[in-house]
């Protein structure tokens, strides 16, 4: 079945062809909404079930399986093929993918059904699809970055998709351009390894990593992480992912939660092998990641649009993934990859639900002649929707729990599992660095439940704020319903695997230490063992489970103060007293550590001034101006000597004697 | 007999001379424009079946007394400029007729100049590579006139005719110093001189003075704006690629038979160059509100990116240029065309970026190719100009220009801002007064899609002609010194 | 005595082309340049070039020249109409880079130490005539003289397209 493993990638772009092709030329193909919709999602459908029969034939010791469609680029000694490779790896992050990706089409067929692109938007997630999974399946890191361009021109396309509003075309040129700068990093990664190995094919990589002595592993290893900043949304450029939220719902949900965000770490983990030589590298993504978590953790706590939180969450979220990849622990990012994609996927998606609910309300008031504008994703206009939309709430209970980290849920023992590595990590090399990073890692878990409760809590719990803000909006109630089922059916199927995703990686210590012989129940990391290498746990028992007592503590801790802190319509009363409590800090919280600004004052700003009083004078003064000094056309000649007067040409030929002194000075000398 | 023979190697060129010359005739019986036209694309078409079957079947051999070669890099020259005329004179008919300019003369000139960029580029003997040059250039000259009523065009014509000449002279002086240091104008004997005496660097630098000139590398580059803005927009994609392929292809062959030997002595110049040019280029296209100015500096950074190519000083780099000319011939005559025909809607001024907004949803048609032409040139996969890309600059990194790669790939990241800034408003801006299309002609849309298909292509599947290439220097003297 | 014919030509040609770009009345400045044009063909003369050094005179004082005081005096340029108006920092610098240029180049020349070929008196005289020039030209530099002819045609043609009368161009329409 492996080698028919090309037709998972081929039948998105299918799926892509067809209804950008057909919607494009026929106005009647654009109102079968119902057809589009289930032909996009049996695009990415049926990839999964290939995937999923791939997978069953899979076995842990598995050797690798590569499938070469034909040669790409030929040119001398340097060849690329389309080739796509089939591992435990790839599988997996196929599996999620297009798993997740399904999902999330069907639930887009419910939430975009009223607009006017609806053809576009899924034309575009499938041509996203296609995308990804070249990133993820390919052989060699020319595909792989072609997959790795590929994902942030949909991104882009989606972003900006409701392009009328000016401000979201803006968010789709900056997720555009702060991605570019990551992007030139990798290239210039893939060069120097192109330059030490001689070929791009992972196998031949692989097998020839000794080759990397110690500087070129360290800066192939920190490119490469650079370019991973980018797609992945760490410091210092990941301020592009909450203004990404313009797009639609569904967007932030398959795109910038669940799995274009993950490609950085997909990318690190693949060359896990390169990155465990390189210490100096590892402590880098390390810290950065330590930082982002952190800082996005609190910027969380301060915003009160429903979609920024779950942004910042994520970005946090990422952070983590990345201490893991620092300290060692490829497979435990995977990990948290994996059960993050479920319940973030899971929030994303219930928010969405959250503001489709608000938008009817708002439009019915419309429809009774009261003109009430508010922002239908503020969640203080929010409050009790508990009672109204029941299984958007149920899920999102359970996802909460599952990123708080509370016991059993996924997200416990993906982000236990990163904890336990980074304290391990402090035995070894910069020990003191990576001890300080795992108790940062713990306050960010602990702020990680605190705000994520704070959202829950203030958007479905207490009553509904809407009718006593706004003047008409009284009767505004009765308008609130649950989303329908091709919504809810995803979401429940998300908050099931949030639920019970955690026990693909239940950690062995779990049963060794009562059995005292080996156990296999981690089979995550059985699964993964043969492609990623990975720093050994040398901890012992006890150790082990104090980390553990103390995350539970940590999260249940959290959970319980915003429960008394954000319950019952406490919640703005609470956000002024932590303010009040913070002062300044809480300031820069909510500005956001002002990295906008910053890029603004810093690189934006001298830039327009450099193009504006350099480059623009010397255009429109020499140049323009020239253009205004010309004669009419009948004094052919008479123009000519005008054109000596002004003293353009002349500029030009001086311009051109340089140049010539330049090359002659270069080459006699 | 031999010049029979001759003559039949070099068919296309000879088609397209009697083609210039029917044409002039035809036009001084006062011949119906319309006759005009398809006469001439008659006998392009008729030379462009020529080209292709030379490109595929014909051996590399040397002509006229070894004055100019056939087949090899001669028949790929040759094959780029006669695909690049052809359909520059489609889009250029309609074009012109469209901004009321339709001159009978405009035709035979377009031939003649075709004639001396095939010259120019199969040219194997200093001379030749002058009268070719020479060629291309006066009917050049010309064409960048063409609109009158304009200032811009008068200006761009004859500022580009003095600047031309200034560089005439310079190039003349330095066949002579290579004459007189090497005693032959012929590429392969100055190549087998290795003896490098001050006249004879003093020739080179003066010969790659006046070729950087000709393809407008900074800092020679200063007409290349005011030209580019001043003639008709499909001339403008017609020099900046088919002319820009006659030259560079000619400058490729200098390098690679006349200087083998000091290809790594070259290295430092060319990557000054390189770099002044992706730089300056790229800064000046970023600030430029006209699309068709922003296109003109943006030519000038593609030059950048070539002299990577060059500086690499590698049979690598000579192909990944070459490579890169056909890709960029498909990629910027597609994005002067649509550009061209958004300008035949209105006026000649219908160029500030603003104008474009929302014109994506007016001619779907359109706005897809102009995206996809602009992707291409701002080097994003899946289309040939990252391809091109990607060889020129890996060629450059194997010859240890790691630095003057990083600008390179950071300067063409920084491109994709003003290449998308035209897409953003294509697409995601309002138009503010209804501005209407009318529907572009089937053969003009058919053109423009071909190439769209062209160059996505050549972003998919490569290969093929990227090992062709690369078979054209297998008897270079450079590939028994290459490590 | 051919030193001294070299020195005299030579001195006789700088001197008219500066004489060309420094006088003020462009019709003093065509005749100049006529002058100028003689003293080069003086220069071949003493190369044994004597064919080039009749064609020189033909085609450039004879014809073309001709014609450029034709254009001059057609155009009826205004004497007061100054080439050379006020000296300010641009033409500094144009004159110091032109100085650098020149001095580099003059350099380069200066060193020149390869051998040229040998030729007797008699082979240089054979060289220089009609006979040979134009054996040279119909067989090794086919090619390039031909490929001059199109170029020659297409001056022409490029002539008439940038003289014609402004817009006045028959639309089609189609």
């Amino acid at each position: 079945m492996a080698e028919f493993v090309w037709l998972i990638v081929v039948i998105p772009l299918i799926g892509f062809l067809i209804n950008g092709l057909l919607g494009l030329s026929s106005e009647g193909y654009r109102k079968q909404k119902s057809v589009i919709g289930w032909l996009a999602t049996f695009a990415v459908f049926v990839p999964f079930l290939i995937a999923f029969q791939i997978f069953l034939e899979m076995n842990a010791g598995s050797e690798p399986v590569v499938v070469r469609l034909f040669t790409w680029i030929e040119a001398g000694s340097f060849t690329s093929d389309i080739a796509y490779r089939v591992d435990q790896l790839s599988i997996l992050m196929a599996l999620v993918v297009t798993g997740v990706g399904t999902l999330i089409h069907i639930y887009s067929m419910g939430y975009m059904k009223t607009d006017e692109g609806f053809y576009k938007f899924f034309a575009y997630l499938n041509l996203f699809i296609f995308a990804m999974l070249n990133l993820v399946m390919a052989n060699n890191l020319l595909l792989l970055f072609l997959g790795w361009e590929g994902v942030g021109v949909c991104s882009y396309l989606l972003i900006g998709f409701w392009y009328k509003d000016m401000e979201k075309a803006t968010a789709a040129n900056k997720a555009f351009i702060y991605n570019r700068v990551g992007d030139f990093a990798f290239l210039v990664a893939m060069f120097l390894v192109f330059r030490t190995v001689g070929s791009l094919d992972f196998d031949v990589i692989f097998s020839n990593l000794h080759l990397f002595n110690g500087d070129i592993a360290f800066w192939v290893a920190v490119l490469m992480f650079i370019g991973a900043t980018g797609k992945s949304a760490q410091i210092p450029l990941f301020v592009w992912l909450p203004d990404a939220m313009a797009g639609p719902t569904p967007v932030s949900a398959l795109i910038h939660a669940a799995t274009m965000v993950t490609s950085g770490i997909y990318l690190i983990t693949r060359f896990s092998g390169l990155y465990m030589t390189s210490p100096e590298a590892m402590l880098l993504v390390a810290v950065i990641g330590g930082l982002t978590a952190i800082v996005a953790a609190t910027i969380a706590l301060t915003q009160y649009d429903i979609k920024k939180v779950l942004a910042y969450s994520t970005v946090s979220q990422l952070g983590f993934m990345f201490l893991a990849l620092g300290s060692g622990g490829f497979v435990a990012a995977m990990f948290h990859v994996v059960t993050h994609a479920f319940f973030k996927a899971c929030l994303f998606l219930g928010s969405g639900s959250v503001i489709h609910a608000m938008h009817h309300v708002e439009h019915e008031l419309e429809h009774e002649g009261k003109h009430v504008h508010f922002d239908p994703q503020d969640m203080r206009n929010m409050g009790g929707l508990k009672e109204y939309m029941p299984s958007t709430y149920k899920t999102f209970l359970i996802s909460t729990f599952a990123i708080a980290g509370i016991p059993v849920f996924s997200g416990f023992f993906s982000k236990d599992e990163i904890l336990a590595y980074l304290f391990n990590a402090g035995l070894g090399e910069f020990g003191a660095v990576y001890y300080a990073l795992w108790g940062l890692a713990v306050l960010t878990a602990f702020l990680t439940a605190f705000y994520m409760f704070r959202l829950t809590l203030t958007t479905f719990h207490g009553t509904f704020k809407l009718p006593g803000k706004f003047k008409g909006a009284e009767n505004a109630a009765k308008y609130l319903h649950e989303s329908p089922a091709s919504m809810t059916a995803p979401l429940w199927i998300l908050a099931a695997l949030a639920l019970v995703g955690g026990f693909m990686g239940v950690p062995e210590f779990f049963v060794t230490t009562f059995t005292s012989t080996d156990a296999t129940v981690n089979w995550l990391y059985a699964w993964l063992s043969g492609v990623t290498v990975r720093a050994a746990i040398i901890l012992p028992y006890g150790v082990k489970w104090t980390l553990v007592a103390i995350a539970i503590v940590v999260a249940v801790g959290a959970t319980i103060l915003a429960y008394r802190m954000y319950d019952n319509d406490k919640g703005e009363a609470t956000d002024a007293a932590i303010r009040e409590r913070f002062g300044s800090l809480y300031a820069t919280w909510e500005d956001k550590y002002k990295f906008d600004e910053a890029y603004e004052a810093m690189i934006i700003r001298p830039g327009n001034r450099l193009a504006d009083r350099v480059l623009a004078v010397f255009d429109v003064k020499i140049l323009d101006g020239f253009v205004n000094a010309i004669g009419s056309i009948v004094q052919f000649f008479g123009s000519l000597l005008r054109f000596v007067q002004t003293g353009v040409i002349n500029t030009y030929a001086i311009a051109f004697v340089v140049g010539v002194i330049l090359i002659i000075g270069l080459l006699i000398f | 007999m031999e010049i029979i023979n001759d003559l039949l190697l070099f068919l296309p060129a000879t088609i397209v001379a009697i083609g210039g010359l029917t044409v002039m005739m035809l036009d001084g019986y006062k011949a119906r424009s319309r006759t005009i036209y398809t006469t001439t694309m008659v006998f392009l078409g008729i030379a462009l079946g020529v080209a292709s079957w030379d490109l595929l079947m014909q051996a590399p051999e040397l002509i006229f007394s070894d004055m100019a070669g056939a087949g090899g890099t001669a028949a790929f020259g040759t094959f780029i400029v006669v695909f690049g005329t052809f359909f520059t004179v489609i889009l250029t008919h309609d074009y012109l007729i469209g901004v009321k300019h339709n001159f009978p003369q405009v035709y035979p000139l377009l031939m003649f100049c075709t004639f001396g960029m095939i010259v120019l580029a199969t040219a194997n003997d200093l001379v030749t590579v002058f009268v070719g040059l020479e060629t291309m250039s006066v009917c050049l000259y010309a064409l960048a006139g063409i609109i009158r009523d304009k200032r811009l065009g008068v200006e761009s014509a004859l500022k580009y005719f003095v600047m031309g000449a200034f560089s005439t002279g310079f190039f003349l002086y330095g066949i002579t110093l290579l004459y007189g240091a090497t005693g032959s104008t012929s590429l392969p004997e100055i190549g087998a001189y290795t003896d490098g005496g001050l006249i004879y660097w003093g020739g080179v630098s003066l010969l790659l003075v006046a070729f950087m000139f000709k393809v407008s590398a900074v800092p020679f580059h200063m007409w290349t704006p005011d030209v580019y803005t001043g003639s008709p927009t499909t001339i403008t994609a017609y020099m900046s690629t088919a002319g820009k392929t006659a030259s560079f292809v000619a400058l490729v062959l200098i390098l690679d038979r006349a200087m083998p030997f000091i290809a790594t002595e070259l290295t430092a110049t060319f990557s000054i160059i390189a770099l002044l040019t992706m730089i300056l280029g790229n800064a000046v296209a970023m600030v430029q509100d006209n699309v068709k100015r922003m296109l003109a500096y943006s030519s000038i950074a593609h030059v950048g990116y070539l002299f990577v190519g060059l500086a690499a000083g590698s049979v690598a780099g000579y192909s990944a240029v070459l490579f890169y000319l056909l890709a960029y011939t498909f990629m910027n005559v597609g994005a002067f065309g649509v550009v061209a025909y958004y300008e035949k809607n209105h006026d000649v001024h219908f160029n500030n970026v603003e104008s474009y907004a929302g014109l994506g949803y007016q001619r779907p048609i359109m706005g897809v190719l102009l995206s996809i032409f602009l992707f291409s040139l701002a080097g994003i996969p899946i289309s040939a100009g990252f391809n091109a890309k990607y060889l020129v600059f890996s060629a450059g990194i194997e010859a240890g220009l790691v630095s003057l790669v990083v600008v390179g790939v950071l300067a063409s990241a920084a491109s994709a801002y003003y290449y998308l800034r035209v897409m953003v408003y294509l697409y995601f801006r309002e138009g503010k007064e209804s501005v209407s299309l009318i529907e572009p002609k089937k053969v003009y849309s058919f053109s423009l899609v071909f190439l769209a298909l062209l160059t996505l292509y050549f972003g998919v599947v490569p290969g093929g002609v990227t090992e062709m290439i690369y078979g054209y220097f297998s008897d270079s003297m450079l590939t028994a010194t290459a490590p | 005595m051919e030193t001294f014919f070299f020195v005299f030509v030579a001195t006789f040609a700088l001197g008219t082309a500066l004489a060309m770009v420094l006088s003020k009345n462009t019709v003093n400045s065509a005749l100049f340049l006529i002058l100028h044009m003689l003293s080069v063909s003086g220069f071949y003369l003493s190369l044994n070039a004597q064919f080039l050094a009749v064609i020189q005179i033909l085609v450039y004082a004879g014809a073309i020249m001709v014609l450029f005081l034709f254009v001059i005096m057609v155009l009826n340029m205004d004497e007061d109409e100054q080439i050379v108006t006020k000296v300010d920092f641009k033409q500094i610098f144009a004159v110091l880079v032109t100085v650098i240029v020149l001095a580099q180049l003059l350099y380069i020349v200066g060193n020149f130490t390869g051998a040229l070929p040998d030729f007797s008196q008699q082979e240089l005289m054979a060289i220089g005539t009609v006979e040979a020039i134009g054996d040279e030209m119909f067989t090794t530099f086919l090619l390039p003289f031909e490929a001059t002819a199109i170029l020659l045609t297409a001056a022409v043609v490029g002539a008439m397209l940038l003289a014609q009368k402004n817009v006045n161009v028959e639309d089609e329409i189609e």
